[in-house]
């Protein structure tokens, strides 16, 4: 056999910046590089943990109640000098989440209610509080004791009617599906809602159902595409006001956001390469020179002049823990992290404050690039963007997209030469 | 409420419904009372092994001939109970052939059919043990579901005149005399006292039994040793897998459905609540049975836990009672005066049906009577039924049902099934009676699932986020000790469902 036939096939490519990791926090990077002008790859293996948890934008929602944003954001910073929002600044974190609401225009815009954090209601029939949000859910901020039906569907096993309206003190029905086979997932009801006559026919059963409310929540499953038609469609048929409800993994309107960045980035010829694991970086000292994609059996390389991580973390992929350590698998940078593993959990789940395995995460200086527990640069091209950086508690924190829409768009600045 | 009946059971594990189950064919009334779900004790927490007798058959031959005389008793009356998976005895080259060698012999004396395997015909039938191997003794081991076959005993037990009270706590007793008068016990689901009054009191409750005799006035000497499992979420081998050597930490992995279990550790205990599994028991136990299945290193664990033993200080006073060190049953009229009380403890899940054979047997003197034992000839209720995996796959490819939990394929009608039957008191009661959380994800999704199907048929309608956080708090200690690799993945989901989109 030739030797020669199973060497992997070599592709050279080569661009101004490349974006490893396609959550959140990467389209956000790839969009502002883009904007920028930089000759783009976004490389990811997922879409991240956009597609599972986000909804909405949450940026701070730990923020006591009634609290303005951008001042709740300053003290924070104050307090927290090493939390990834001290990096970025309140300025630019505002100039993020601008950047990221310009590419949600009407019909399908985020919004926030004054400026503060409002709650809506979840999958659970709790409230959470959260920052900007879609025109699809900003009916659930509104929710009033017996004035709410929600509505679930038989074989629709992630959300069930009954058990929101109990603890939110309304009415729940749960509905036959028409013509379906009997168990659906959100993906695919979401398709189907699209479909007039498939709508049409839930709208004039839930109309039946009616009594006196005037709002009707459904689960987050409206539409991929044109979600608005949909809800309006509905309000016409029921005469009710119409809401989403955040509910269990995957997230439709996660997906959406998704959808979004994905069209524009590739409308402006942002390279886009998703399914794609990268498996290794190539280094030459303090320089990282390019990636490579191991699609079995071809490898391919692919060079550029900067590189953003955005990898996120254990789901992501950005970080990895074995029985001694976390790590971080593609650039083998230094994870600061708690002691040993009898650290990493406590003996709660619900302890009172975060899990300490999640402040793990890489270090960086004030321009995000990383460097190691005495502060020394570890790679000079290199910048960190996401969840994947260390000091914070997005869950806890209920910060998770603001930190990898402010991150995501401070890394394509920095790499991308503008430092202001 | 008062009640009154023949014989009181305290404690419904094996041993507790085991006795109400002979009684209750020898026509003798009964009541049990077991303060959580049946096999809340160790009875749920072991590791499923149906002994052959063969890990006794050198230290302690007596308990080991019990073990294969119930073993094969149990294959007649509970086959649908038991996987006959058989054992090996695996010798490595750090074991010698020493042990091998005693461990042939005795079990030759005690009866337990041996077969020496070569290394290769060894690898032949386990092609994941380490392939320096030496040898392996066969033995007829097997592995036993003890839900199903507690709960079997006691259906058996309710059909013919037994009366079970589950979440019934024995709270205090009183003394008349020579004789327990009375004995009070408390609903922890409502609330409700009861006051019961029997001819005799059975203190079945393992290794709560010297909670049970303080309240009394009385003890035994009596340690607790803690053991720890973990639970992979492949099945590893087709055979019961023990080390060929004395006795020690990690030497045994038991095939379970799909699943294998690896045990096990002993560490002292005072309390015989609140224990936990420690990190460094779990690295322990993942070396130690590595070494006879070298793919337990990477293998992805779903759940740790531990069960507690209780060990006997031997009491010259009591020896001639007990019928074997296996096991130890007091008359505490001979022992303490207080004629109408026994205590039975210790012995094996796999003697459970001796052991109720024994205590039925001294109850039937103390009342005069010659009622002979019919447990080992009567096959439990549902023994012809088959269950397992294949059957359930078999029910998915012809109807389309509703799955609540993705890993164990469990269907919501199985769940409306059990709402039909039997009453909802506890909501962990559907968890222990379905296949539900047992899964890799342990809950994470179905749990919440079931909560909806609950508010949907309108069976519960208060405030279930209360019991939900209850839920992921128990499950979270048996997850805790084994968070690495993928693992923390599944964590972070969940934490990012509950802490995060649900906000509890
Ligand atoms: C780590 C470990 C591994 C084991 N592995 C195996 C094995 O593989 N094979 C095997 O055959 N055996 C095994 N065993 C032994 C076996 O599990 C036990 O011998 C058997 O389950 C004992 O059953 P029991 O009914 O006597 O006790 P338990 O199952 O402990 O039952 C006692 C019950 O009493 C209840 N109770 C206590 N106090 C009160 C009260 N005041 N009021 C009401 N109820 C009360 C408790 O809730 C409990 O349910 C193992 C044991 C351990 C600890």
């Amino acid at each position: 056999m030739n030797p020669c036939i199973l060497e992997p096939l070599k592709e050279r490519m080569h661009f101004d910046l490349i974006v490893i990791g396609m959550g959140l926090s990467g389209l956000m990077a790839a969009k502002t590089a883009t904007e920028i002008g930089q000759k783009t790859l976004i490389i990811g293996k997922g879409m991240g943990s956009l597609c599972l948890f986000s909804n909405t934008i949450d940026v701070l929602g730990q923020l006591p109640n009634g609290i303005k944003m951008k001042d709740g954001l300053s003290h924070w910073i104050k307090d927290y000098p090493g939390h990834p929002y001290a990096k970025v600044g309140v300025e630019k974190i505002e100039n993020a989440l601008s950047s990221f609401l310009s590419l949600f225009p009407p019909p399908y815009p985020f919004q926030t209610i004054d400026h503060r954090n409002c709650l809506l209601p979840t999958g659970a029939g709790t409230f959470r509080p959260t920052y900007l949000i879609p025109i699809t859910m900003v009916g659930g901020s509104l929710i009033k004791e017996g004035q709410t039906l929600f509505v679930g569907f038989k074989g629709f096993k992630d959300f069930y009617a009954q058990y929101v309206a109990d603890q939110l003190k309304c009415r729940g029905v749960t509905l036959p599906l028409p013509n379906t086979s009997y168990e659906m997932t959100a993906i695919a009801l979401s398709r189907l809602m699209e479909i007039k006559s498939f709508r049409e026919n839930i709208g004039q059963e839930i109309k039946k159902h009616l009594r006196h409310e005037t709002q009707v929540g459904f689960p987050a499953f409206l539409g991929l595409n044109h979600p608005i038609q949909v809800k309006e469609n509905l309000e016409e048929m029921m005469g009710a006001q119409v809401f989403e409800i955040p509910i269990l993994p995957p997230s439709i309107p996660g997906k959406r956001i998704f959808n979004r960045f994905k069209e524009w980035l590739i409308q402006k010829g942002v390279t886009f390469s998703l399914g794609s694991s990268v498996s290794k970086v190539i280094t030459k000292g303090k320089r990282c020179e390019g990636i490579e994609v191991f699609h079995p059996p071809v490898t391919t390389s692919f060079f550029a002049d900067r590189f953003i991580l955005a990898t996120g973390r254990f789901i992501g992929g950005g970080l990895r823990a074995d029985r001694e350590k976390v790590f971080e698998p593609i650039c083998h940078l230094p994870v600061h992290q708690p002691r040993s593993r009898e650290d990493w959990f406590e003996k709660n789940f619900f302890a009172g404050h975060s899990q300490p395995i999640h402040q793990a995460g890489i270090l960086t200086d004030l321009s995000l690039r990383p460097v190691n527990e005495r502060g020394d640069q570890i790679l000079e091209n290199v910048w960190i963007s996401g969840t994947i950086l260390a000091n914070h508690h997005c869950i806890d924190e209920k910060s998770r997209e603001g930190i990898e829409i402010a991150t995501g768009y401070m890394a394509a600045k920095q790499a991308s030469g503008i430092s202001t | 409420m008062k009640m009154i009946t023949e014989v009181l059971i305290i404690g419904g594990g094996a041993t507790g419904v085991g006795i109400a189950r002979d009684l209750s064919w020898r026509g003798i009334p009964s009541i049990l009372i077991e303060k959580g779900d049946f096999a809340s004790g160790a009875s749920g927490r072991n590791h499923g092994l149906l002994h052959s007798g063969g890990r006794y058959a050198v230290t302690d031959p007596g308990a080991a001939r019990e073990c294969m005389a119930e073993n094969r008793i149990l294959r007649k009356i509970a086959p649908h109970c038991i996987e006959e998976t058989d054992g090996l005895f695996v010798s490595l080259p750090e074991d010698g052939f020493d042990y091998r060698e005693r461990f042939l012999r005795a079990c030759d004396e005690v009866g337990i059919q041996t077969a020496l395997l070569s290394r290769d015909e060894t690898l032949e039938l386990e092609p994941e043990l380490d392939p320096n191997l030496l040898s392996a003794v066969k033995v007829p081991d097997g592995s036993i579901d003890p839900f199903v076959l507690i709960l079997e005993n006691a259906r058996d037990a309710e059909e013919h005149g037994a009366k079970i009270l589950l979440h019934t706590e024995m709270t205090s007793l009183i003394l008349d005399g020579d004789k327990i008068k009375e004995v009070g016990a408390k609903d922890l689901g409502g609330g409700e006292e009861y006051t019961i009054k029997a001819s005799y009191i059975v203190n079945a409750t393992g290794a709560w039994a010297n909670q049970f005799l303080k309240l009394a006035g009385l003890q035994i000497g009596m340690a607790l040793s803690k053991g720890s499992m973990l639970i992979t979420n492949q099945r590893l081998t087709h055979h019961v897998i023990n080390r060929c050597r004395p006795p020690s930490d990690g030497d045994i992995v038991v095939p379970n459905h799909t699943v294998s279990i690896l045990g096990t550790t002993s560490v002292r205990l005072e309390e015989v609540e609140n224990f936990e599994v420690t990190p460094h028991e779990v690295s322990l136990l993942i070396q130690e049975t590595s070494k006879l299945v070298p793919a337990i290193q990477e293998a992805r664990l779903i759940r740790a836990y531990a069960g507690i033993r209780p060990l006997f200080q031997s009491e010259t006073k009591e020896d001639d009672r007990a019928i074997s060190r296996g096991f130890v049953l007091i008359d505490h009229g001979e022992r303490d005066g207080i004629k109408n009380l026994i205590t039975i403890t210790g012995g094996k899940l796999v003697t459970y049906r001796l052991m109720a054979e024994k205590t039925s047997d001294l109850l039937c003197k103390k009342m005069g009577m010659h009622t002979p034992c019919s447990t080992h000839l009567k096959a439990l209720p549902k023994a012809n039924r088959p269950t397992g995996l294949t059957e359930k796959l078999k029910q998915f490819s012809f109807e389309r049902v509703e799955t609540l939990c993705d890993c164990e394929l469990t269907s919501r009608k199985e769940v409306e099934e059990f709402l039909k039957t039997d009453k909802l008191k506890d909501l962990q009661d559907i968890l222990h009676r379905t296949r539900l959380a047992k899964g890799s994800c342990q809950g994470g999704f179905c749990v919440y699932r079931l909560l909806g199907v609950l508010h949907d048929l309108r069976r519960i309608n208060g405030n279930s986020n209360e019991f939900l956080k209850k839920f992921l708090e128990e499950r979270w200690k048996g997850i805790r000790p084994i968070l690495w690799g993928p693992a923390v993945k599944e964590e972070e989901l969940m934490e990012g469902i509950y802490k995060g989109i649900f906000n509890l």
